[in-house]
C-alpha cells in the first residue's frame, strides 16, 4: 500500500493564523517495545492545535489515535520530536511537573473511568481534591458544572445509578471541573446509546461554541466528527489529512 | 485524601475487617501477657516487700531457702551442717547487725475440736523480735501479741482464723487449738500434739510469707518449738541489719558466709527482688516475642490485601494519576489505608487484650479457690490483678501502626510507580 503524502498542518495553520497554539506537535515519534519487537505508533506527526479549537481525529485502529492522544494528555513522554504544550516541551518536565500539568487537562475516557464508590458530585470534587481546591470551592464548582452538563439533579447517585450517557456526562463535568486548557476526549460516544451519543454531541459542541472550551478528541462517530470544526486524518502513524469544515 | 482512604476500606469491609482482626489479635496479644505479667511482677514484688522488710537478711543452711534462688551449690544439705538457734550469738556480734533470731518451721496440722485446719506451717519465733523486725507485718488485728508469752501462746495469721474468707471463723481469741506433729525421727512415726491458747489473729498481710509473716502462719514461742519439735536446730535465723545500704548489705553478707566457713547461704531482700526482676524480664520478652509473631503474622496479612487492592485498582490509581495526583501521593494514599487499618486494630485490639488479661486474671482467681472446699490450702494463694503501664500502651499503638506501614510500604511503591498510560488500559 502507498503511504500517502504526508500534510504538515502545524506549519500551514501557522500561516493561517495568528493565535497561540494551545497544544503542537512537532515530529512527534513514538516508539513501543510490544515484547521483543519495537512498534513505531508515531513516525513524525506535526500537529497544532489553537485555542477554540474543535478537533476530531479519524483513523482506523492501530494508525497512532490514541498514542497521540496519550502524548497531548502529558500521560506518556515521546521517543523523539517536541510535544508542546503551551510552548512547554513535555519532555523536559519531571513525573511532578507532569502531574500539574494533567490538573489543566480535561480528559474524557470511552469507559468514562469514574469511581464506582463515590457519587456523581463526588466524582467531580476529586480533580478537584487532586488540584488542592478548599472544600467549599470544590462543592460549589462540582454543583456549577454538574448543572452545566445536565445533571444538576442526579448529583447525588452513583455511577452504577446513573445511565452510560449520563456516566459520561458525569466525566465531562469532572474534566470541566478544573478550567481545563483544552478536553481531551477518547471516544466520547464509543460506549453509550445512540440516542444518548446524541445528546452528548450536543453538549461537546455546546460546550465549545457557548463556553469557547478547546476540543481534541478522537472518533469513530461520523456523526460526531461531522459536528467538529476541523477533521485530522491518521494513518500508521502519521497524520494524512487534516480538513476544516 | 484520608475520606478517599477511607472509602476504599469501607467497600471491602469483609477484606478489611478480617486484615483488622489480624492487627487486633497480634496487639490484644502484647497487651494481654504484658498487662498479666507486670501485673503478676507488681503483685510478687509488693508481697515480698511486705513479706521482707530491705534491711534484714535470711541465713540458711546451704540447700535451704537460699538454694531456691540458685545459690545452693555443689554440697547442698549434704555436708552435715547444722544451723542452731543459739548460732544467733555468732551473728549478733558481726558489725551492723542489729539484732538476728532462729526460726524454726514445721509443717503440722491444726484442729480445734471436731473442726480440721488441714496442715499448715507452725513457726517458732520470738515474738518480742520477730514484731520489731517485722513491725509493719507482725501485728494483731484482734487480740495482743505478748512479748514475753506463755508456753501455750499461739498467734494465728489472718487466713487461719478466717479460714474460708467468709467470716465463719476457724478459730478467733481465746480459742484453745491443738497442733498435731507427725513425729518421723524415730519409726513408726508417732503423732505428737501441742496444745495451744490463740492470743491474737494478725491483721491480713497479703504476702507470700517468706522469711517474713504469713497470713496463713501459725506462731508459737521458739522455746516452745524448740522443746515440741525436739531440736536445737533451727531452719533460718533472720538478721537485722543496721541500714539497708548496699555495702552495708554486702559486708554483713560475706562476713555472715565467713563465720559459718561459707556452709551457710545467706539471702538479703533486696537481692531476690533483683533476681525475680530479672526473671520477669526474661519471661516477658520470651512472651512478647510470640505475639510479635503473631503481628507478623498479621503484618504479612496487611501486604496481601494492599497487594490485591493494587491490582484490583491499578486502573483507579491510572485515572486519578491522569487526574494529576503525584506519585508521591498515590504512596501516601495506599500507605494511610494501610496505617487507618493499623490503628482501627491497634485501638480494638488494646480493648481486648485488656480485657482478655482482666478475664485470665478472673479465671485464675477462680481457679485458686475451686481447690479450697472444706480445706483450706495452706500455702498464700495469690490474686493477679493485670496492669496496662501507658508505656505499653503506647508500645502498643506504634507496633500496630509501624507494622502495617512497613508491610504496606511496598505495595504503596508499587502503586505509586504505576505509568498513567498502562495503568489506565489495566482491566
Amino acid at each position: 500500500m502507498a503511504v500517502p503524502e504526508q500534510v504538515d498542518t502545524g506549519e500551514r495553520r501557522r500561516q493561517m493564523t495568528s493565535v497561540t497554539a494551545i497544544v503542537e506537535a512537532v515530529n512527534l515519534k513514538k516508539t513501543y517495545m510490544l515484547g521483543e519487537v519495537p512498534v513505531e505508533a508515531l513516525r513524525g506527526v506535526n500537529l497544532r492545535v489553537d485555542n477554540g479549537d474543535f478537533l476530531a481525529i479519524l483513523g482506523p485502529s492501530g494508525s497512532g489515535k490514541s498514542t497521540l492522544l496519550n502524548l497531548i494528555g502529558a500521560l506518556d513522554k515521546p521517543t523523539e520530536g517536541k510535544m508542546l504544550i503551551e510552548d512547554i516541551d513535555i519532555s523536559t518536565l519531571n513525573d511532578n511537573q507532569l502531574a500539574d500539568l494533567r490538573r489543566r487537562i480535561g480528559f474524557v475516557f470511552q469507559f468514562f473511568n469514574l469511581i464506582p464508590r463515590f457519587t456523581a458530585r463526588e466524582n467531580v470534587e476529586l480533580s478537584m481534591t487532586i488540584a488542592g481546591l478548599s472544600r467549599g470551592e470544590r462543592r460549589k464548582r462540582a454543583e456549577d458544572v454538574l448543572k452545566t452538563v445536565g445533571l444538576g439533579e442526579r448529583m447525588n447517585h452513583r455511577p452504577a445509578e446513573l445511565s452510560g450517557g449520563e456516566q459520561q456526562r458525569v466525566a465531562i463535568a469532572r474534566a470541566l471541573a478544573n478550567n481545563p486548557k483544552f478536553l481531551l476526549m477518547d471516544e466520547p460516544t464509543g460506549n453509550i446509546d445512540s440516542k444518548a451519543a446524541g445528546e452528548i454531541i450536543r453538549l461537546i459542541k455546546r460546550l465549545n461554541e457557548e463556553k469557547a472550551v478547546t476540543i481534541i478528541m478522537v472518533t469513530h462517530d461520523q456523526r460526531l466528527a461531522g459536528q467538529s470544526k476541523r477533521v485530522v486524518q491518521m494513518f500508521d502513524g502519521l497524520i494524512v489529512q487534516d480538513v476544516v469544515n | 485524601m484520608l475520606s478517599y482512604s477511607f472509602s476504599a476500606i469501607r467497600l471491602r469491609k469483609m477484606r478489611a475487617g478480617l486484615t483488622t482482626l489480624g492487627v487486633v489479635i497480634g496487639i490484644a496479644a502484647i497487651v494481654a501477657l504484658l498487662s498479666i505479667t507486670q501485673g503478676l511482677q507488681a503483685t510478687i514484688t509488693r508481697q515480698l516487700q511486705t513479706g521482707f522488710a530491705t534491711d534484714t537478711l535470711i541465713v540458711s543452711t546451704r540447700g535451704g531457702f537460699g538454694g531456691a534462688f540458685g545459690q545452693g551449690g555443689a554440697n547442698a544439705g549434704n555436708s552435715g551442717f547444722k544451723l542452731l538457734v543459739n548460732d544467733t550469738q555468732i551473728i549478733n556480734n558481726i558489725a551492723n547487725v542489729e539484732t538476728s533470731m532462729a526460726i524454726i518451721q514445721r509443717t503440722c496440722n491444726l484442729t480445734r475440736g471436731e473442726e480440721v485446719y488441714n496442715l499448715t506451717t507452725i513457726v517458732g519465733v520470738d515474738f518480742a523480735q520477730y514484731a520489731n523486725i517485722y513491725s509493719s507485718a507482725f501485728v494483731a488485728e484482734s487480740g495482743e501479741i505478748p512479748l514475753e508469752p506463755e508456753n501455750q501462746t499461739v498467734v494465728v495469721g489472718k487466713f487461719v482464723s478466717d479460714a474460708w474468707k467468709n467470716g465463719t471463723l476457724f478459730c478467733n481469741v481465746g480459742d484453745t487449738v491443738d497442733i498435731i506433729w507427725t513425729n518421723a525421727t524415730n519409726l513408726p512415726p508417732q503423732y505428737e500434739t501441742h496444745v495451744g491458747q490463740v492470743a491474737a489473729v494478725l491483721k491480713e498481710i497479703g504476702g507470700f510469707g517468706v522469711g517474713g509473716p504469713s497470713d496463713y502462719g501459725v506462731y508459737i514461742p521458739i522455746s516452745q518449738a524448740e522443746r515440741f519439735f525436739g531440736t536445737d536446730e533451727c531452719d533460718t535465723i533472720i538478721v537485722k541489719l543496721a541500714n539497708d545500704d548496699k555495702a552495708t548489705i554486702d559486708n554483713a553478707t560475706q562476713a555472715i558466709r565467713d563465720a559459718f566457713s561459707d556452709q551457710v547461704s545467706v539471702t538479703s531482700a533486696t537481692a531476690v527482688l533483683s533476681i525475680l526482676s530479672n526473671v520477669f524480664s526474661v519471661i516477658q520478652l520470651f512472651l512478647a516475642g510470640i505475639a510479635a509473631i503473631s503481628l507478623l503474622v498479621a503484618g504479612i496479612g496487611i501486604m496481601n490485601i494492599m497487594i490485591v487492592s493494587l491490582m484490583e485498582r491499578t486502573r483507579e490509581i491510572g485515572i486519578l494519576k491522569a487526574l494529576g495526583m503525584k506519585s508521591g501521593t498515590v504512596l501516601w494514599v495506599f500507605l494511610s489505608e494501610s496505617v487507618i487499618i493499623g490503628l482501627i486494630g491497634a485501638v480494638i485490639g488494646i480493648a481486648s487484650g485488656w480485657v482478655l488479661a482482666n478475664v485470665v486474671a478472673i479465671v485464675f482467681r477462680g481457679g485458686g479457690g475451686a481447690f479450697t472446699g472444706n480445706q483450706v490450702a495452706a500455702t498464700g494463694r495469690m490474686t493477679i490483678t493485670p496492669l496496662l503501664t501507658p508505656t505499653v500502651t503506647i508500645l502498643a499503638l506504634v507496633f500496630g501502626v509501624g507494622v502495617s506501614a512497613v508491610f504496606a510500604l511496598y505495595p504503596a511503591w508499587r502503586a505509586s510507580r504505576l505509568k498513567p498510560v498502562e495503568a489506565l488500559r489495566y482491566e
